[in-house]
């Protein structure tokens, strides 16, 4: 019975977005539908984390056969340490995305379905956290994606439709590449079940599987999976795309979206491909390199680009491919150190722990703090109509709550203690020393690129704070908030000025409650990180679970216990699989229920 | 849903001939030929009555809520196509433009797609209750009814009801919000 | 073995022609690229599963050995999920030629705001935009991909 709580987020983000879709005849109980599903959620993936992270014995692996049917043959979802912590990772973005849309989001936003697309792209995310199917990864993907099309491009100003178009025609791309490497990998393995999978591949004798070919296939995954994430070759989308959304779709797609593409990273390479070896070399000495070039590159030209903007909005688009790159860094640097290379069972090496660790501690701290930064901007937004360095300046004085949650959003992204950030930093530091002191090539141009990185930051940081909320008021924010925010409670300020300049359509639309609200939801995230700062040592253990539970393929495929369908089993005649695999209901549908054991 | 549009089309016959006048002429220019126009209403039921057996069918031979609805839609189309939008609005579906007309037949559409979604998820979510996992399925034979013999209660066929329906609303909002462009 | 040759040959030929279109210029034709892209990625998922034996559904333990029914089940899954991505890319090129009243990517490039954000009005006018944009385009493509979600 108890295993039903390893399907309970997945279930309440369909449970909200369907409700909330047979709410749209009043706004108002669609808006609550909305907030007491991001609720839901959070509770739910507290439980899981509690079920999974902090059970009585050390972090466990709970799995769930979807329709009673056991792996490999039907599709599993599996909850061990690291999809909780991704999880645990998504729902504090949830809610305060789904708090930020409700006072943000406009009557003619809703009348678009809004909040059910919303928690379809939740329930995407959730289920590609879950799943221990390659396929069933592909269909959840597919849901994240189709619903994040739509948030992006139907909510955006005209400007951004053929900007936004490029997103959607690269990911389209994307998946059908995806598809086509899930099939290779169908044919080379015999199955899609990811534990089934890891198990062929550190065996490839007993099974007959030939690894040579997953090597190609796995590395048209990682350009998939680098899409999503958006690193370097593939960044081009994540500056318009981010542009064209509306800001709490921005925070959600910046916060956790992306991360969906390092997590498939983490799971895919480090979990399933962890075992296998090619001509006694194991699989991360291919994938780490290409890891470690995408991550130089990404911060580099991220911030290069994040320097050179001239708004908060571009500027924070191009600051997410240069902190992507910070989180893949350490993914590569413990893939190419040569221990993790020659060892066969490499996968479970101290440094592979560390660097996981490290790439989810800054996940964790990039997951905080870049939804944080978009909603500030997005509220800079909505009572300014802009945000263009040219017309803000001065925003400290009229918005100190505002500017202090900006400020620490900042901080976090350079790495300063006691916030989060810092410990991220410091992890993705230790791991880059650590893998020199193992005798990683080129390490010290790692290390270079990445002090270059860490200072790029820290300049487009302090440009983008002085820029907005240091100086004198300009004459738009003096015309727009004429007094400070708080001082005359709810009159005044936003709207005083929304006759003046109504075209910009800002501060016409938003009220000053729903202004409060933005700021306050600004100002939670930001003691969250400041929180998790303190008690960093909480995160860090959390966060070495997961990398143990990432690298340690036998302890997955023990978990998971894909029943083996028999050594003779050929896949390309695999006459026996009658698999309940997802949308083919005509097939699993006559199954007949025969008693659950949970 | 579609038994309704079924029952509607033989109950609107006898006024069959002057709506279709009235829709050749209130759409733009769309001249269709007398041959076109007696197919479809030949092959229309046709096509209806193999979409419901095609779903009824699914749970365990080929065919399926998905394949069902798309045909389905496909009626539609074909209607919609060869008599006009406004045929199939005033009656086919018996929504008269009073009652606002093509945003009408939209929310109508709309309302089959939640309620599709509602269905498809909720049989999904039925075994939660008796504590078997998301999507558990079940099969009942029914034995000795009169006249049928055997008959199979399969609880995939709500399932597969649900997919019905959304995809059927999905699509038609489709072919309504376009095609009113 | 011809079967697979055939199928091989057929498959590059559809990358090819795939990748040709989603080179053009012109949006339509990229959204053609990409779904042939997306059909050439299901025919070899096909081909993946082996092309021998009898038909997996319907003949339960009869005649030949059932090919791989696996991969059918997935090209299923892959076609519906491809249905409601190019109805939306489709009906998004049509809003695209509705606001610009151009589909050529050059012509579209040049009205990039991305190219133009040095400029400081460019924000106010993406603002005023967001009130203006034709209602009902937007409307039919949202639901579109809510089909395209749960299909």
């Amino acid at each position: 019975m108890t295993g039903q709580i390893v399907i309970a987020p997945m279930l309440v983000a369909l449970s909200t977005a369907i409700l909330a879709l047979l709410a749209r005849f009043d706004g108002r109980v669609e808006k609550a539908v909305s907030l007491v599903g991001a609720g839901g959620y959070a509770v739910a993936v507290a439980a899981l984390f509690d079920a999974v992270v902090l059970a009585p014995g050390g972090p466990t692996t709970l799995t769930y056969g979807v329709s009673d049917w056991q792996a490999p043959f039907g599709i599993v979802l599996v909850a061990d340490a690291l999809s909780a912590f991704m999880l645990a990772l998504a729902a504090p973005v949830v809610v305060a995305a789904a708090v930020y849309s409700v006072v943000s989001v406009d009557e003619r936003g809703q009348r678009l379905s809004y909040h059910p697309l919303f928690h379809f792209m939740v329930l995407g995310v959730s289920g590609a956290f879950l799943t221990g199917d390659v396929f069933n990864l592909f269909v959840w993907f597919e849901v994240m994606l189709m619903s994040s099309y739509v948030l992006v491009l139907f909510y955006s100003g005209r400007e951004h439709t053929r900007a936004a178009l490029g997103y959607v025609v690269l990911n389209l791309l994307a998946s059908a590449l995806m598809l086509v490497a899930i099939g290779g990998l169908y044919a080379t393995t015999g199955t899609l079940n990811m534990a089934d999978m890891a198990r062929r591949l550190a065996d490839p004798a007993a099974y007959g599987v030939a690894v040579a070919p997953t090597l190609g296939l796995g590395a048209l995954l990682l350009s998939v999976f680098a899409v999503k994430a958006g690193t370097v070759p593939f960044h081009f989308w994540v500056p318009s795309a981010y542009r064209a959304a509306p800001a709490p779709v921005t925070a959600v797609l910046a916060g956790v979206v992306k991360k969906v593409g390092v997590y498939a990273v983490i799971r895919l390479f480090f979990t399933v491909f962890g075992g296998a070896a090619y001509a006694s070399t194991s699989t991360f000495a291919y994938v780490g390199p290409v890891l470690m070039l995408l991550a130089g590159a990404s911060i580099i030209l991220g911030g290069v680009g994040a320097a050179g903007r001239e708004d908060v909005d571009g500027l924070l688009a191009f600051s997410s491919i240069g902190q992507v790159g910070f989180i893949v860094l350490p993914l590569g640097a413990a893939m190419t150190v040569p221990a993790a290379t020659t060892t066969l069972a490499g996968a479970e090496t101290m440094l592979a722990v560390l660097g996981v660790t490290a790439a989810l501690v800054y996940s964790l701290t990039h997951a905080l703090a870049k939804p944080l930064l978009f909603l500030a901007s997005g509220t800079i937004r909505s009572a300014l109509g802009t945000t263009d360095f040219a017309q803000l300046g001065g925003l400290a004085r009229r918005t100190p709550l505002l500017a202090g949650g900006f400020l620490l959003g900042s901080l976090a992204l350079v790495g300063v203690p006691p916030i989060l950030g810092f410990f991220g930093k410091l992890l993705v530091f230790r791991t880059v020393a650590e893998g020199i002191a193992a005798g990683m090539p080129a390490g010290a141009l790692a290390a270079a690129t990445m002090l270059v990185g860490a200072i790029l930051t820290i300049a487009y940081v302090t440009r983008g704070w002085n820029q907005v909320f240091w100086g004198e008021p300009t004459e738009r924010v003096q015309q727009l908030i004429p007094v400070r925010w708080g001082r005359s409670r709810f009159a005044g300020d936003g709207d005083a000025g929304s006759s003046s300049i109504a075209p910009d359509g800002g501060p016409s639309t938003v009220t000053d409650r729903a202004l409060v609200v933005q700021v306050a939801v600004v100002v939670a995230l930001a003691l969250g990180l400041v929180g998790l700062g303190v008690g960093a040592e909480v995160v860090v253990d959390a966060a070495t679970d997961a990398a143990h539970a990432a690298t340690g393929t036998d302890a997955y495929v023990e978990a998971v216990a894909p029943v083996d369908p028999g050594a003779e089993y050929s896949p390309s005649h695999a006459a026996g699989a009658a698999n309940a695999s997802d949308g083919s209901h005509s097939l699993d549908a006559s199954a007949a229920v025969d008693g659950g054991e949970r | 849903m579609s038994d309704d549009a079924v029952a509607g089309d033989r109950s609107a016959a006898a006024d069959r001939e002057a709506a279709t006048e009235r829709a050749v002429r209130e759409s733009y220019d769309r001249h269709t030929t007398v041959i076109a126009r007696t197919v479809v209403r030949v092959v229309v039921p046709i096509i209806l009555v193999t979409a419901v057996g095609l779903l009824l069918q699914g749970h365990n031979r080929p065919g399926g809520g998905f394949i069902g609805a798309v045909l389905t839609a496909t009626a539609f189309v074909l209607v919609y196509v060869i008599f006009g939008m406004e045929y199939l609005q005033d009656d086919f579906l018996g929504l008269r433009a009073a009652d606002g007309g093509s945003h009408a037949a939209v929310e109508y559409y709309r309302w089959l797609f939640a309620a599709g979604l509602a269905l498809a998820a909720g049989s999904g979510m039925a075994p939660l209750i008796a504590g078997l996992p998301f999507l558990t399925q079940a099969v009942l034979f029914l034995h000795h009814i009169p006249l049928y013999g055997e008959f199979e209660l399969a609880s995939a066929f709500a399932f597969d009801l649900g997919v019905y329906l959304t995809v059927v609303g999905g699509l038609l909002t489709v072919l309504g919000e376009v095609g009113s462009e | 073995m011809t079967a697979q040759v055939v199928l091989a040959a057929t498959l590059g030929l559809l990358f090819a022609l795939g990748t040709f279109l989603v080179l053009r210029r012109d949006v339509v034709r990229v959204v053609w690229g990409v779904s042939i892209i997306s059909q050439a990625a299901n025919v070899y998922l096909i081909t993946m599963g082996g092309l021998s034996g009898g038909a997996p559904i319907g003949s339960f333990g009869e005649g030949a050995p059932p090919t791989d029914p696996l991969v059918q089940a997935l090209v299923l899954t892959a076609i519906v999920i491809g249905f409601g991505t190019t109805a939306l890319a489709l009906v998004l090129t049509y809003r695209v030629y509705e606001e610009h009243g151009t589909i050529d990517t050059h012509a579209l490039a040049e009205a990039d705001p991305d190219r133009a954000s040095a400029d400081g009005g460019t924000a106010n006018r993406a603002v005023t935009a967001t009130h203006d944009g034709p209602l009902d385009t937007e409307t039919t493509d949202d639901r579109m991909t809510h089909g395209g979600d749960e299909r």
